[in-house]
């Protein structure tokens, strides 16, 4: 098992735990864990806080080297992990993004109760297993030729609503609606193109899920309202991300910068840091070949979202408008951006790195789509499957205190080998449904590695988050059925 | 000796392999990630390629190798199970490596492997005819 950590954690209030930066040589700033006393016992088993020290060595970082509550040890940065870095003298670090670059979330609503799905939960979930293509390697089921790979790479979600798999609306609901400016194809090795090119509209494996909920505890029914959320609202949850092109983009980097790090004079406690100067040319190209990688991300939701639609459908005979099948919004939780913070009372534009850890935008951000821009932005947590999943919104304290961040989901407890231990013999996917959530999985290892008591409670992980002050909860959705990779 | 075995770790899975010689050692460390990948017993032969890497010491040349071979499986549809490391110095591996176009109904592939991170990455002789190596990779 790994080894515990001893290094010293302050408790700031109930909800905040400081590394000074003295703990330890290199350190150019304190980390800082959002967590509760209880999880603070969980957090030490593992090498993770080290990971929240690591960080705060890298060169340029502005502010604290932040842990959301549902840190857990990762390589390099740890997940849950926040940081950013300035445009002169900061670093860029694909490691701070990791590997499934622009992993994120997007919620579809409807106007349909639970009432109305349940009789046909059994036929959507086929259908759904049926029309999205998941599992190891799994391929999408349009074939993109190399000059429309590119268009995705530039344009995202825009150039695939624009070939008609969507709505024109659904575009000012996606987080950079839908396409990341500075994409610059180019950057994207032809080895990243081989891996991803068959890959778009596909939902992968592991922790990747489709997941159909049901709204059923609102916290804050003004927001909730906002969000075009009610009580007994089915909803439908896509997690997935950039696949292998955002792999094969990462590995690529990674070695670029190996290599690079000592022509700059940068040494990092961890080589899983490798980074380079933002404004150094492996800074640059990683950034416009990340960026291609994010867009591929949205593509990818966007294609999935349409074939949903076209699922939902075929088995109420509307069309998906006439369902209210409108994105609430698309979130992405492993990226690096260029965003406007104020820091000391100056605005300062810098590079802000979420490795597991979603963007929480505040009322009046001017970046949001105008209807979100007097409430917030809708924050998607997904939980593990099976537990459900919160939508929150963002605070102007977390504009203040974490550069508008807040944590992505509930993040794990226990290593995929003993989760493989505890559930041998065991019928996960019968066990899920006793409690009500049917599954359909591709793989009966990810099954068994992602049981949810694999997982941190994601009501504990929300918990924190709104008490610390950094994101209000709206809703809990509870699991009605879900598919795996 | 065993050729390799699996680490415990909280999100993602480490593995450390063993060998007598550091070609033994890379070898056994492509196989160990394959086991991981799929059943290598369900694997048979009918596919060959030479696989080229640099890199700029033996960790970051075990990094590169490993993730050229799942590049291999994820772009050519392949599943690999045998390694024969023809030149290995400290920058340079060449290696003709074999396995068998994947098959879903016939290669039982149990999980994702994302990538083969830098993250506490060591190649060690630990005592003479006995290297060591240690990845994580991200699931």
């Amino acid at each position: 098992m790994a080894e515990a950590w001893k290094g010293p954690l302050q408790k700031v209030d109930d909800w905040r735990w400081l590394i000074p930066r003295t703990y330890k040589k290199g350190m150019l700033t304190d980390g800082m864990i959002y967590a509760s006393e209880k999880m603070i016992s969980a957090i030490r088993k593992d090498q993770a806080p080290e990971q929240v020290a690591n960080v705060a060595c890298l060169p340029g970082i502005v502010g604290r080297s932040l842990a959301m509550p549902d840190i857990h040890w990762g390589y390099g940065f740890p997940i849950g992990g926040v940081a950013a870095t300035e445009e002169k003298g900061g670093v860029i670090s694909p490691g701070g993004v990791g590997f499934d670059i622009n992993c994120g979330v997007r919620v579809i609503k409807t106007n349909l109760t639970e009432e109305e799905v349940k009789p046909h939960m059994e036929k959507l979930l086929s259908l759904l297993f049926t029309n999205i293509p998941s599992g190891v390697g799994s391929k999408g089921k349009l074939s993109f030729s190399i000059p429309e790979l590119e268009k995705v790479m530039e344009k995202g979600a825009r150039y695939i609503i624009s070939r008609g798999f969507g709505f024109g609306e659904d575009e000012e609901n996606i987080e950079e609606r839908g396409a990341m400016e500075g994409a610059n194809p180019e950057a994207v090795s032809t080895k990243a193109r081989e891996r991803g090119k068959n890959q778009l509209g596909s939902l992968g494996s592991g922790n990747h899920f489709l997941e159909l909920e049901v709204v059923e505890q609102v916290f804050r029914p003004d927001l909730a309202e906002a969000f075009g959320l009610f009580p007994g609202q089915v909803i439908i949850m896509v997690h997935t991300g950039s696949r292998g092109l955002g792999h094969q983009v990462c590995t690529d980097y990674l070695q670029e910068m190996q290599k690079a790090m000592s022509r700059y004079g940068i040494s990092v406690p961890d080589r899983q840091l490798a980074c380079a100067p933002c404004d150094s040319p492996e800074g640059r190209g990683y950034f416009e070949a990340m960026a291609c990688s994010a867009n591929f991300a949205w593509a990818n939701r966007q294609l999935i979202t349409h074939w949903v639609r076209e699922v939902f459908e075929q088995v109420f005979q509307k069309s998906a408008p006439a369902l209210g099948m409108f994105v609430l919004y698309d979130v992405a939780h492993n990226i690096a951006k260029w965003e406007e913070h104020e820091v000391e009372g100056k605005k300062m534009k810098l590079c802000v790195h979420r490795k597991g850890a979603t963007r929480a935008f505040s009322a009046g951000n001017p970046t949001l789509p105008p209807h979100y821009r007097d409430v917030g932005q809708p924050v998607l947590i997904p939980g593990d499957m099976g537990t459900g999943s919160y939508i929150l919104v963002g605070t102007e304290l977390a504009m203040q205190e974490t550069f508008g961040s807040t944590c992505h989901g509930a993040g794990r407890v226990m290593s995929r080998s003993e989760a493989d231990r505890r559930s041998k013999g065991r019928d996960i996917a019968g066990e899920l449904k006793e409690r009500g959530v049917l599954v359909r999985a591709e793989s009966k290892a990810t099954l068994r590695e992602e049981i949810p008591e694999a997982y941190k409670d994601v009501g504990e992980v929300v918990e924190v988050v709104e008490k610390a002050g950094i994101s209000k909860k709206v809703v809990y959705a509870r699991p009605l059925g879900v598919i795996k990779g | 000796m065993d050729k390799f075995e699996i680490l415990d770790h909280t999100a993602d899975v480490g593995l450390v392999a063993w060998g007598k010689t550091k070609e033994e050692l890379f070898a056994n460390a492509a196989l160990g990630m394959f086991s991981l990948i799929c059943s290598v017993e369900e694997v048979d032969g009918g596919f060959t390629t030479q696989v080229e890497v640099e890199g700029s010491d033996y960790e970051d040349l075990l990094v590169t190798w490993l993730n050229e071979l799942l590049y291999l499986f994820e772009a050519e549809e392949v599943v690999l199970k045998q390694f024969n490391i023809q030149e290995l110095g400290q920058y340079y591996l060449k290696a003709q490596v074999e396995g068998e176009p994947l098959d879903p109904k016939k290669h039982h592939i149990q999980r994702v492997v994302k990538a083969c991170t830098y993250y506490e990455v060591k190649v060690e002789e630990v005592e003479p005819q006995l290297w060591r190596a240690q990845v994580y990779f991200d699931i």
